[in-house]
């Protein structure tokens, strides 16, 4: 099996030494010591001496969080400079000027600029998987909560690559993926507020698409349908199917399954426009259109 | 070997190269010559598939490098202007990161990394990281990723520009190397009376079109449109200059402290003939000889300073 060299190349150098192994230890004891204060507490409590489920639920709601909260800061700054940064060290033409297409040059940075997180990702289930010893969650859920943190993960990632691929500097490109995923998180849900207040409008069928590009109602949605809670963030998003509010709610896709939709298609899209702005022998759009104009007017000149 | 047709390359209202065009068989060391701006790079990056062309034709071997860029890519050796190495990589991960990207793999690639160290003269530092290697050192690792894969074609854009004397003569003797396997081989350089020894031709090119191109007797011959003969006399000058302009096939006389530079329209049986002659009038010559051209000479002649762009 061919890896991918650009990828090989980057594991080598972040996993040279000792740094990576402390940083995984480091990472999985912070989320050690969180689970255990949250399960300690729980056990304190006066009112809860059995083995309760909600001891579970509290640990996993909170290593979720701190484990989602670290991919959205983590991934734009590993990955913003991944392009950009080959520029200013001068060695993306010295890539470029080889055999290796553009897509791959791409897909490989985007990868190993994730590996870090993704890496922290997977060390960390065993921690989760402490939860079952509680009950209330199943391996299923967990399953379906990386597989979230992942899709998630890469589109941040596919973000970042984006704007490195497309702005000089790693400065700019970092401050514009952070602002792209400000814009998803909490611009998308101030739109969607705007309008139902603006316009009165609570048919939340057209609603919801623009909320299906959003990351924290994507994941808050997963931990509600995976706590059987239909109120909270399904409700606010019509989708309580049970509750008699909206009848189309029961056709409606969940949001984190809408949003993982959502981000497969986005990151495509942006994977291959940014393969397309680091081939140096592309044909630009703008070309394509000067041309064509050309051509309308020596057609009419002609005429 | 590469032939290019009526290139050009247009950045907005500038144009970079105009109506280039080059043939450079297999086997030539090409020497690409201009003053700065003038369209090497350009150039140079197009025929490596780094610079979409705005027109004309790259052919290496008869195949639209333009059209097949991918795979002709496999066929051409690139070495820039600057480094372009990755610090945090040792000498020989580095050569390897490379060498994987054209699926060479296992002892080859060891063995290809550890011949082209030797032919640049790193072996000795294949463990070092890139990060601590001398800036000649840097460059001769560069030009050793770009032997990577075996091109057929190198095209080193100012392979010693900032290097010490010491570091620039190593340079030469690796690339003299090279000529000895077959490579042909692009190169520019400010340095020009480097490149009028390591060269089989030269082009001089001057605000994107290429102005003179030839073997270095050529570019000489059509510039000055004769030979050029540099003759060094101990003492009585004046005579020797009285013999000289009485040949009508020696002309354009640049007279200098003992010696004397001429245009010579003959052949090799003229020149013995003056010199014959010289030393049968008593001028007491020192040396009398057909000069290799002074690449200097013929590049501020042939191209225009920054005043007059």
């Amino acid at each position: 099996m061919n890896i991918n060299p650009v990828l090989l190349k980057e594991l080598k150098v972040r996993m040279r030494g000792w740094k990576a192994a402390g940083i995984i230890a480091l990472y999985l004891l912070v989320l050690t010591v969180v689970a255990v204060f949250i399960i300690y507490t729980t056990f304190m409590d006066p009112y809860s001496s059995n083995i309760d489920p909600q001891v579970s639920i509290g640990a996993y709601t909170a290593l979720a969080v701190f484990q989602f909260m670290l991919i959205m800061f983590i991934v734009p700054a590993l990955t913003a400079g991944a392009i950009s940064g080959e520029r200013e060290k001068q060695t993306l033409d010295l890539v470029l000027c080889t055999r290796l297409k553009p897509i791959s040059i791409i897909t490989g940075k985007l990868f190993a600029s994730t590996s870090q997180t993704l890496l922290l990702i997977i060390a960390s289930f065993p921690l989760f998987s402490m939860v079952f010893l509680f009950g209330g969650i199943s391996i299923k859920e967990v399953m379906q909560l990386f597989g979230f943190y992942i899709v998630t993960a890469v589109t941040i990632g596919c973000i970042g690559i984006f704007f490195s691929a497309h702005l000089k500097r790693t400065t700019a490109s970092t401050v514009f993926t952070y602002g792209t995923l400000a814009f998803l998180a909490f611009g998308t849900i101030f739109i969607g507020v705007f309008y139902i207040r603006i316009f009165y409008n609570w048919d939340y069928n057209k609603f919801l698409p623009i909320l299906y590009s959003n990351p924290l109602t994507g994941f808050g949605s997963l931990l509600a349908e995976q706590f059987g809670y239909y109120g909270g963030i399904n409700a606010f998003l019509g989708l309580s199917a049970g509750s008699g509010q909206n009848p189309n709610a029961a056709n409606a896709i969940s949001p984190w399954l809408g949003n993982i939709i959502f981000d497969i298609v986005l990151s495509a899209v942006l994977l291959i426009l940014s393969a397309a702005r680091i081939n140096p022998v592309r044909k630009s759009i703008f070309s394509y259109i000067r041309f064509r104009g050309r051509k309308k007017k020596k057609a009419s000149d002609s005429i | 070997m590469l032939s290019i047709r009526n290139l050009n390359k247009r950045y907005g209202r500038f144009q970079a190269v105009s109506e280039l065009n080059l043939d450079v068989p297999e086997g030539e060391i090409f020497g690409f010559v201009g003053p700065n701006g003038a369209g090497k790079t350009t150039t140079m990056k197009i025929i490596c598939g780094l610079l979409r062309a705005t027109s004309g034709e790259i052919t290496l071997d008869g195949v639209d490098i333009i059209r097949n860029s991918r795979r002709m890519k496999e066929k051409i050796g690139y070495m820039p202007d600057f480094f372009g190495v990755y610090d945090d990589l040792k000498v020989n991960e580095y050569l390897e990161f490379y060498a994987s990207i054209y699926n060479i793999k296992g002892q080859e690639r060891k063995r290809i990394t550890d011949d082209l160290l030797e032919l640049v003269d790193l072996g000795s530092k294949r463990e070092a990281y890139v990060d601590s290697l001398s800036r000649g050192m840097k460059q001769r690792l560069c030009l050793a990723r770009s032997l990577v894969h075996n091109p057929r074609l190198l095209v080193l854009d100012e392979p010693a520009s900032g290097m010490d004397p010491r570091a620039r003569f190593e340079m030469k003797e690796i690339l003299k190397n090279l000529k000895g396997m077959g490579k042909t081989i692009i190169i520019s350089s400010h340095i020009l009376p480097e490149l009028a020894e390591l060269c089989t031709s030269i082009g001089i090119i001057d605000q994107g079109r290429m102005v003179i191109s030839g073997s270095n007797e050529e570019i000489m011959q059509q510039v000055y449109n004769k030979k050029v003969v540099r003759l060094k006399v101990r003492d009585r000058l004046d005579d020797a200059v009285l013999i000289l302009k009485e040949y009508p096939f020696v002309d354009k006389l640049v007279i200098g402290e003992n010696t004397i530079q001429a245009g010579f329209g003959g052949g090799d049986g003229e020149m013995s003939r003056v010199l014959s002659d010289l030393i049968n009038r008593g001028i007491p010559v020192v040396s009398f000889a057909q000069m290799d051209g002074n690449l200097e000479d013929v590049f501020m002649k042939v191209t225009k300073g920054d005043d007059e762009q």
